[in-house]
């Protein structure tokens, strides 16, 4: 239908498009108009409301849309927070794992470790056990017997030896562990041993005789280093046989000495006589040959004497009459005797003696004659023919010295620190006197000691010989104190 | 001249010498030596027939040896040493041995001296006698 906005021009049509009333055609238009606008404002007015609301809405949506954004911004953020703190936690826990798995290590290495330090130890305290067991058994079959004495002089070990020895029960013995040395002189048998030593000290090869048929031999002797002492060690060796036949060989000595001084005096004293012309006048022939044979008798007498010297020294009983005397006179009564040997020989002997009195000594003048002649007789066999002796008594002050010297074939020096040994001869000795037993020097040391005295010597081979001995004054001997 | 001078010193001497000893050679040398110089001089072959001896004819002086048969020279010190009659002789020994211990008992039991047969010859053992004679005779 076709409409024209102009009110004076309107006209209306039937539906059969045919105009009706102008008028009330125009009144329904106008109402229609209105109609239309009202509904038009109505619909304006929806359609300002819808565009509001749709304005609204947009706004929301924008406002969602960007609160969404932020959410997603936060969301990716908190994500990658999460993510990195996951990778961080994750790297700590594989850095401690790490760590632990080292850590596990480490104590298993350690256990290990530990575990092979008990085994070398178990290892080290079987061997200690082992060696513990070996030296007991050894302590305890040791033929000699044995004390061990702690650093607190206490007894922490013996054998069995010692009850043997000292005849003392085993209870006894085991009883004596841990008591002080002192302590044990209570146990019987141990009694002689205690007095014996005094206490704890060095002792070298003391002897204790127990009985007849006993004697043992003590040494003790400190065991560890000088700040560290672990304890003292008693040996106890038993020579009981030994002693039997040292007695047995010194019996022998002396009985056979005996037996062979029997014939040799009657021949001694027979030569003596038919020489003295007791039993008749005899020819100059037969005088030289008996004299020659009263020389070599004489001979024999000395080497017995020097057995029977020998045999004392080795039994300790050399000594016998001490006196008190001037040794220069009795020195100055020996040498006539050597008058004609030193005459044949064509040997100058001088004696020296000091013009002032010599201080007295104790001995047994026999004794210390043996050792002047000794020395005198070695001085005149080794020097040779034409040679010089200077025998000399001084006094030194604390008694008195005296040497002989001789131009002889003198010792050489290689042997020098045996000379004074039993039996001992140099070679150049032996070589220009081939008699001699090497016991004449070993007897003069000897008989020297025993009264208190020394003796020494100097010498050079080829060119001779100086033998010292000194004695200590009357009252002033060393053995007059022992005694 | 000899036998002179030997008849001087009997009247001065005359001592009556016991001589105790088992070695025949040493008997008949020291017998033949005393008697030369006017001794008188009675023997015993050992300990025992020694002290018999001394008991029936007492010496003036006794030389006793010490290793013998039946007694020992120790034995007969002994034994005179109980008798008043044999304690106050004196007595020197003669031996082969000489042994300090052995000294030291005969001088205990009354011994004068002691003469080991090899350090001394006859002669040394007559000066001896001598000494010890003269001592008595004082």
């Amino acid at each position: 239908m076709s409409q024209q906005n102009n009110n004076s021009n309107i006209a209306l049509r039937s539906n059969e498009n045919m105009f009706t009333d102008k008028e009330d055609a125009a009144a329904e238009i106008k109402e229609l108009k209105e109609k239309l606008l009202t509904k038009e404002i109505q619909l304006y007015r929806l359609q300002s409301e819808r565009d509001d609301e749709i304005h609204e809405l947009n706004k929301v949506k924008a406002q969602l849309e960007e609160a969404k954004s932020i959410l997603e911004i936060r969301v990716k953020a908190k994500t990658r927070e999460l993510r990195e703190l996951t990778e961080n936690l994750e790297k700590q826990i594989s850095a401690r794992t790490r760590e632990l798995q080292e850590k596990i290590k480490e104590s298993e290495d350690s256990r290990l470790a530990l575990m092979n330090m008990l085994e070398d130890m178990e290892d080290l305290r079987r061997r200690a056990q082992e060696e513990k067991e070996k030296t007991l058994a050894i302590i305890t079959n040791f033929a000699d017997g044995l004390l061990f004495f702690d650093a607190n002089n206490c007894l922490a070990l013996v054998n069995p030896q010692i009850e043997s020895y000292f005849g003392v029960a085993k209870e006894d013995i085991q009883q004596a562990v841990g008591k002080n040395f002192a302590e044990l002189g209570q146990i019987g048998g141990l009694q002689p041993l205690v007095s014996l030593m005094g206490s704890l000290k060095k002792i070298t090869r003391k002897e204790l005789t127990l009985n007849e048929k006993t004697v043992l031999e003590i040494s003790s002797l400190e065991i560890g280093r000088p700040n560290d002492k672990i304890g003292w060690l008693v040996i106890i060796h038993d020579i009981s046989r030994e002693k039997t036949i040292e007695r047995m060989k010194t019996e022998f000595v002396s009985i056979a000495a005996h037996q062979l001084r029997t014939p040799i005096s009657a021949i001694k004293w027979t030569l003596r006589m038919i020489l003295d012309g007791d039993l008749g006048p005899i020819s100059d022939e037969q005088r030289d040959f008996l004299e020659k044979t009263y020389k070599s008798n004489e001979r024999m007498i000395g080497l017995i004497n020097d057995l029977l010297n020998v045999t004392r020294i080795e039994e300790g009983r050399l000594l016998f009459d001490l006196v008190p005397v001037d040794l220069g006179e009795t020195i100055q009564s020996l040498l006539g005797a050597y008058a004609e040997i030193l005459k044949q020989k064509s040997i100058k002997l001088q004696f020296t003696k000091p013009k002032e009195k010599l201080p007295q000594v104790m001995v047994d003048i026999e004794k210390i004659m043996l050792v002047v002649s000794n020395l005198l007789e070695n001085a005149i066999k080794y020097t040779p023919a034409g040679g010089k002796i200077f025998l000399e008594i001084s006094s030194n002050g604390k008694g008195i010295e005296v040497s002989v010297r001789d131009t002889g074939i003198g010792i050489m020096k290689s042997q020098q620190d045996r000379i004074f040994t039993k039996y001992f001869r140099g070679s150049n000795a032996m070589h220009t006197e081939t008699e001699g037993t090497g016991l004449g020097l070993f007897i003069a040391k000897n008989i020297v000691e025993t009264h208190g005295g020394k003796i020494w010597f100097s010498s050079q081979e080829g060119s001779g010989t100086t033998f010292y001995f000194s004695l200590p004054a009357a009252g002033d001997s060393a053995l007059q104190q022992k005694e | 001249m000899r036998f002179l001078g030997k008849g001087f010193k009997i009247i001065k001497i005359m001592e009556k010498i016991l001589l105790i000893e088992d070695e025949e050679l040493i008997i008949k040398l020291l017998s033949r030596k005393l008697i030369g110089l006017g001794y008188k001089v009675s023997l015993a072959m050992n300990g025992q027939e020694g002290l018999d001896e001394m008991r029936k004819n007492p010496p003036d002086l006794i030389l006793l040896d010490i290793i013998m048969p039946q007694k020992s020279g120790f034995e007969v010190l002994e034994e005179m040493k109980e008798d008043s009659r044999l304690a106050k002789i004196p007595v020197i020994i003669i031996s082969n041995s000489g042994q300090p211990l052995e000294l030291d008992k005969a001088k205990k039991l009354g011994a004068v001296d002691w003469l080991v047969k090899t350090e001394f010859n006859p002669e040394e053992v007559v000066e001896k006698i001598k000494k010890y004679a003269k001592k008595l005779s004082n």
